[in-house]
């Protein structure tokens, strides 16, 4: 979650305008499995599906400002799997989620228990790949608390847990939320601990569970520092994601990171489980994916064209020209 | 009203693994007071059944169409299909419960889901009381939704009110869709929506853009 305030320095430095540059990873495809696509634009969308990002999950998070009824939950859940599916579709990337209550909102416990309610309406829908993310953000016992109830939701569920480690008292906090995805009964392979850093990396991958390292701007991982957490650990069980949200982030970090390991000499099969193998193989285990059907959903324009009517069911987007200053 | 002619089409195209948990379940919702056994399956039913595209003889289809004008199922994926055997099978001799169990799983349904349920509308009991269903569907802006609605459905032409199908008819033409598909697209042309078609053509040529030839057919009265 975003945010830097630095604002002033971005908007007096110089402003440079060049082209990204991703030959070096053409044709490969990856798999953003952390990414909040419903506060990004379309034109996210169409430079994601360029750089050959084929599929991605959108777990469910706080929007920047506290919900105060039930039914904004029931809302921002249904969209995940209603409309923001069907939007992401129209790119050519399949779009998964993960459903859960996350740590802030926790905190407001007379709403949280009639969350907590509504959730197994949610995730048993097709394409949700787990709970998440759920955890620690100011790590209370209100946060412990519904942070324990899902856990084992997702145990009864036989579902993926997708865990956010705090900002703040981030070593402790990631220690704790692994200690109690054990006692309420998860096995670690079952748990994908998110945003990582060097500082909690061995731990995570010593006891077992999935490390997820968010490549975001300021506050979170940078990709050169990346690139020597693989060098370093190798790929077993690490995978990268944007985390792109409302706040300055890049929704191409993923294919970024690839480049940038390319060039650095990690190997391609070690870039591969990195930015896409891991992440299916974790959230996998959910059930809800399958990898054809990144290609029925890449093949939207000529699959879903009827009966060779030229009309496009489902409308995928039509392509306009971004360097052209008419607007037809 | 259509059971029959489902079930014969709906044995042909799932596996018998399939056929087997679907009809488990359903015996599960026939008996359930509440609606926990129907919101588990209906969602579940992408797990068991595929999504290839159903075959159709050219005889069910047209013992379909002769029950039901309008109503065809070409095109139809067999987890749609399923979904909607097993929406057909929904006890309704209780309304008010009825209704809360259906109208339960259009609140939370997901993508395909939705699409399944409004292709569902001609065979849901108390048609009357899908009305603002079917008109809130068309303010979607889920393509597949639209064409659940839109294509070889009956229910829209039969019960819609005239400011309602036009709305419908002025969205397809908005989003692009196929009218001849459209259900009843001849029989219910009126003389509001032509109008409001002939301002729409004035619109698209003041904007240089191109007019769909079909709307002058339904411009003429």
């Amino acid at each position: 979650m975003c945010c830097n305030e630095n604002f002033r320095e971005r908007s007096e430095g110089e402003k440079i305008q060049t082209s990204l540059d991703l030959n070096d990873i053409s044709g490969m495809k990856f798999f953003d499995p952390h990414v909040h696509m419903t506060s990004r634009t379309t034109d996210d969308y169409q430079a994601m599906a360029d750089a050959g990002i084929v599929a991605l999950i959108e777990p469910a998070f706080w929007l920047g400002q506290p919900r105060t009824g039930l039914d904004s939950f029931t809302d921002y859940y249904s969209s995940l799997i209603g409309w923001e599916r069907f939007r992401s579709s129209q790119f050519g990337i399949k779009h998964y989620c993960t459903i859960g209550l996350n740590s802030r909102e926790a905190n407001n416990e007379k709403l949280a228990e009639q969350v907590m309610e509504i959730l197994p309406n949610f995730i048993f829908k097709e394409g949700v790949v787990g709970i998440g993310e759920i955890g620690f953000d100011d790590q209370t016992a209100a946060e412990e608390k519904y942070f324990r109830l899902q856990l084992d939701l997702a145990k009864e569920a036989g579902l993926p847990v997708q865990i956010h480690t705090p900002h703040r008292d981030k070593k402790k906090g990631t220690q704790r939320s692994m200690d109690i995805s054990i006692e309420q009964g998860l096995a670690p392979s079952m748990v994908i601990v998110d945003h990582n850093n060097e500082e909690t990396v061995k731990e995570v991958l010593d006891r077992g569970f999935w490390a997820a390292f968010t490549i975001y701007p300021f506050t979170k991982m940078g990709n050169e520092r990346m690139v020597e957490v693989v060098k370093q650990y190798g790929s077993e069980r690490i995978m990268i994601n944007s985390a792109a949200d409302w706040g300055i982030s890049d929704p191409l970090a993923i294919p970024k990171t690839a480049a940038l390991m390319k060039k650095s000499g990690i190997s391609l099969k070690d870039i591969e489980l990195v930015t896409y193998r891991n992440a299916i193989t974790a959230f996998g285990q959910s059930g809800q994916i399958n990898e054809a059907d990144f290609l029925t959903v890449k093949n939207i324009d000529q699959s879903q064209k009827f009966e060779s009517n030229s009309i496009l069911r489902g409308g995928q987007q039509p392509r306009i020209d971004k360097n052209s200053i008419i607007i037809s | 009203m259509l059971l029959t002619e489902f079930e014969r089409i709906i044995r042909r195209s799932l596996s018998s693994g399939a056929m087997d948990w679907l009809e488990q379940k359903i015996g599960l919702i026939k008996t359930e007071e509440k609606n926990l056994q129907l919101n588990l399956a209906f969602s579940h039913i992408p797990r068991f059944v595929e999504k290839k595209t159903i075959a159709l003889q050219p005889s069910e289809v047209a013992e379909i169409n002769q029950k039901l004008p309008g109503f065809d199922l070409s095109g139809w994926s067999a987890d749609r299909l399923a979904r909607v055997y097993l929406l057909m099978q929904v006890p309704d001799q209780d309304k008010e419960v009825y209704l809360r169990k259906i109208n339960g799983l259009f609140t939370a349904a997901e993508m395909n889901e939705q699409a399944a349920l409004y292709s569902a509308l001609p065979v849901f009991s108390y048609p009357q009381e899908w009305i603002h269903r079917c008109e809130e569907g068309i303010r979607s802006n889920i393509g597949t939704v639209l064409e659940a609605i839109m294509y070889h459905n009956p229910y829209p032409a039969r019960y819609l009110s005239e400011n309602s199908w036009n709305q419908l008819v002025l969205k397809a033409f908005f989003t692009e869709k196929d009218i001849t598909r459209i259900t009843g697209i001849k029989e219910r042309k009126n003389k509001a929506l032509s109008e409001t078609l002939k301002d729409y053509v004035q619109e698209r040529l003041a904007a240089h853009r191109t007019v769909h030839p079909e709307i002058y057919k339904l411009i003429e009265l």
